[in-house]
């Protein structure tokens, strides 16, 4: 790797070591300010890695509190990968930062089979062993892809143009969310476009360390997003974990990259069609019967990017809805982090307040942007959680969200 | 985030949130933006109000010393009665969440105390949470020194040693005692926020109480580091006390301190139960300003740049440490707005040979005037609708005289209370005062 941050910046104020959950929950993390920056004066030094760099979950926690502006995590992904490029790294973790990929490799299977081979009681004791806890809420494979089923729908011709960033999780998991986002958009006057050419995002394999792979997705990505920037379309995401990674990650990390493409900026979704609001685009009349009382989770990638929490704006905006901002703190998931049967207890412990929060509202759904987070709410609080924008689309078509 | 709103309120440290509780009290909409936490996540949890005079006499009533200050502090201008009502906000609202602040007086008048750290050094402060009773320190005798096996932070041996050198805490008896740890296999070296976690744990009353019974017996006062919970209105301090029939004062602490969380964690609940909007991890890089009147602000963040709007703006961005005071070569600039700041023009009067003096450096900041609104170098109104809380005010030199949450709170609950009648006064004439809302 070509790129090192400068730990300097810390004054070790702790601040980090406060905010972090991870710490929170276990002593056996160094916490962010040691692992990070103070750490990463020994790596400069060639010492030996800390065996808790791998308790980091990236969750970015450190950095949206960071009074110096310290990347402190960073400072920890890089590590990460300069350490596994040195030592290998495990078979779990490859499976972890390879979803997409697996999904492609399967997808002739039918969903039902491929999820009854993946998410019945002996595989999943196979996968324990291998190093995925059985009581991990794996989300199941969607009958089709969201990209295979983007191209069925009916769009009305529209003068203006979106592209959309689908990300992993709607593509493989969770197309419904993409479709709610393509009612959405053409419904604000903009004819969504779903490029076949976007992968992955990289960050699944950032946080487990396979740099190389992360690399190769980057170069697809932006190439791909520049065409479409070239041509003044805006390419938006209603992922903030995507959106994250193309903010800070990539131009961190691949500096080349990004300057040979240009900033490969997502929009995010929410944000977008708030403005959308603003300038007359889009109408929220809120047709729908009866008030829905909503949690929400604002995710940690969402905090980190500077922008408030546009998602939650957006809902309250609608009449009938009362949305509430449940801000207790991470959810714990991080991704794959929590799927990892020697981090399962710890993410299940980093977001017992947020379930607490979750199932004492007494709300109807929680909702959040973030797929994984919405995952780990349901495990975690046994409260249905969806995308925002899947309750916008249900209001305006004057229906319970589903 | 092109949205307009009431309210901009810049950094979230002590000033900041009471602009935004002051501003938000008044019905304004309010925005925090905020890079970083800010440093009361950190702090002790005490609230310094003024702990020495300019001549460096330590101060036994901050009210009277208060009127000894120079003209252009920050207490001079806004006046005692100003600094009162932001410390009123103050202690009303943690009340609120469980949360008692209270200084100790003497013959029915407020007070300094002098409060023992855990590096053995006492620091004047004036609020402390209710569970300290200054007048228990005095008169103790026989005095347990406590920490945690792993916590490096805090030697009682070492406390011991330092207090002893103050002549109203040599003569008492002290006690050193370390009690184990309640945690099997850390990793880390042991803070006092991950103690104060484990004592509100399940079993970590018990943990707490079930140490220090014993080891407490036959003293009148207990010292132990600040690990009695780490939310605000934590029972545990109240439950030691009565466990162990003996007052327990919780030592001030180098940070992560505990005590600032909880007052954080009230303020923020308070905050967020206003529906005070809170934009994280954005960096104001700069403004458009236009006939005197701040327009919008630039925030940087992850890779992107945009402008927000509000009709009356609070800027809390800290000093030199916190960013809002940027030091070049021969000048000091504020950061938002590129007022110059006044230093000495030859470099070597910047700073004075004694290093824990009163350096000319750690007083550079932003002059404002009565209303806490920027001035220019010729003293002139250099903004209308900009308020400045906090440490990137000028004038004073908190370090030395121990002011700098009593500063941020009083400026700040001020600086919120102008900018929301600004505000108001915009709404309504119906004109945003940033030139155009949508």
């Amino acid at each position: 790797m070509s790129v090192r941050v400068s730990p300097d910046k810390c004054i070790a104020c702790t601040t980090c070591v406060v905010h972090c959950p991870v710490a929170r929950v276990t002593p056996k993390f160094l916490g962010p300010r040691m692992i990070g920056p103070a750490y990463e004066r020994f790596r400069l030094l060639g010492l030996a890695e800390d065996e808790s760099l791998t308790y980091c979950a990236n969750c970015k926690n450190c950095d949206i509190t960071c009074p110096q502006g310290v990347p402190v995590s960073s400072i920890n992904m890089l590590a990460r990968a300069e350490h596994c490029k040195k030592h290998g790294t495990s078979m779990r973790d490859w499976v972890l930062a390879h979803g997409e990929l697996q999904a492609k490799l399967l997808q002739l299977i039918p969903a039902a089979l491929k999820n009854f081979g993946m998410l019945n009681p002996v595989t999943r004791k196979v996968l324990d062993m291998f190093g995925i806890d059985k009581r991990a809420p794996l989300p199941a494979f969607a009958p089709k892809t969201f990209r295979q089923m983007a191209r069925k729908v009916e769009q009305p011709s529209l003068p203006r143009k979106v592209v959309f960033f689908p990300g992993c999780f709607v593509d493989v998991y969770d197309p419904q969310t993409g479709l709610d986002m393509i009612w959405a958009f053409n419904r604000a006057g903009y004819e969504v476009i779903t490029p076949e050419k976007f992968g992955c995002c990289g960050l699944p394999m950032i946080a487990n360390g396979f740099w190389q792979d992360s690399r190769r997705q980057a170069k697809r990505n932006l190439a791909e997003i520049a065409r479409w920037r070239d041509q003044g379309i805006p390419v938006v995401t209603g992922c903030p974990s995507c959106a994250l990674t193309f903010r800070q990650d990539l131009p961190e990390f691949f500096p080349d990259l990004v300057e040979k493409h240009g900033a490969g900026v997502l929009e995010d979704a929410q944000d977008f069609l708030l403005d959308c609001v603003d300038r007359g685009e889009l109408e929220l009349e809120d047709k729908a019967p009866g008030d829905l009382s909503l949690i929400y989770h604002a995710p940690c990638h969402l905090r980190a990017q500077g922008n408030g929490l546009p998602g939650l704006k957006l809902l309250q905006r609608l009449k009938g809805v009362s949305a509430r901002n449940a801000d207790a703190g991470c959810c714990g998931i991080s991704g794959s982090y929590g799927f990892k049967k020697e981090k399962y207890d710890i993410a299940q412990e980093v977001g017992s307040e947020l379930f607490h929060v979750v199932r004492e509202s007494g709300a109807d759904f929680a909702t959040s942007e973030c797929g994984t987070c919405r995952v780990q709410i349901q495990h975690g609080s046994g409260k249905k959680a969806l995308h925002p924008v899947s309750i916008l689309r249900a209001r305006l078509e004057g229906r319970r969200p589903a | 985030m092109s949205r307009t709103t009431d309210v901009i309120v810049v950094g979230s440290g002590l000033g900041g949130l009471m602009a935004a509780l002051a501003a938000a009290r008044q019905g304004r909409e309010v925005r925090i933006i905020s890079e970083g936490t800010g440093c009361l996540a950190i702090g002790t949890g005490c609230v310094d109000l003024l702990g020495y005079a300019p001549d460096g006499a330590s101060v036994e009533d901050p009210w009277a010393a208060m009127a000894e200050l120079a003209p252009a502090h920050p207490y001079s201008l806004l006046g005692a009665e100003k600094v009162r009502e932001g410390l009123d906000a103050l202690t009303e609202t943690t009340a609120r969440h469980g949360l008692v602040l209270r200084p100790a007086s003497r013959d029915g008048k407020p007070r300094n105390t002098r409060v023992p750290t855990i590096m053995g050094t006492l620091k004047p402060t004036y609020l402390m949470p209710d569970t300290f009773e200054p007048d228990d320190l005095g008169k103790a005798k026989r005095v347990l020194v406590a920490s945690v096996m792993g916590f490096r932070d805090c030697r009682p041996a070492l406390v011991i040693d330092q207090l002893r050198r103050y002549p109203d805490w040599a003569n008492k008896e002290y006690f050193p005692c370390l009690i184990p740890t309640p945690f099997d296999d850390a990793h880390r070296a042991l803070n006092a926020l991950d103690l104060a976690r484990a004592a509100e744990r399940p079993g970590g009353s018990e943990w707490l109480i079930g140490s220090l019974k014993e080891r407490a017996e036959g003293c009148d006062l207990v010292l132990m580091p600040p690990i009695c919970g780490r939310h605000a209105g934590s029972p545990l301090a109240r439950e030691l006390r009565e466990a162990l029939g003996c007052p327990v004062v919780e030592m001030l602490s180098i940070p992560p301190g505990v005590g600032g969380l909880r007052i954080r964690d009230a303020l923020m609940r308070e905050l967020a139960a206003l529906g005070v909007e809170l934009v994280e991890n954005a960096n104001v890089i700069g403004a458009g300003v236009a006939e005197g009147k701040c327009l919008s602000l630039d925030i940087s963040s992850t890779g992107r740049n945009y402008a927000t709007k509000a009709r009356a703006y609070v800027l809390a961005t800290g000093g030199i440490l916190g960013g809002g005071v940027l030091l070049e070569p021969g000048r000091a600039i504020e950061r938002v707005f590129g007022l110059d700041l006044a230093l000495p023009a030859d470099v070597a009067e910047w700073t004075e040979p004694e290093i824990f003096g009163s350096q000319a450096v750690s007083k550079v900041g932003v002059r404002v005037d009565d209303k806490l609104r920027p001035l220019d170098a010729n003293g002139a109104l250099a903004l209308e609708n900009v308020f400045f809380a906090g440490r990137s005010l000028g004038a004073h030199d908190p370090a030395v005289e121990k002011s700098g949450y009593g500063v941020a709170l009083a400026t700040g609950w001020q600086a919120g209370l102008a900018a929301a009648e600004l505000a108001a006064a915009a709404h309504n004439t119906g004109e945003a005062a940033t030139g155009g809302e949508q």
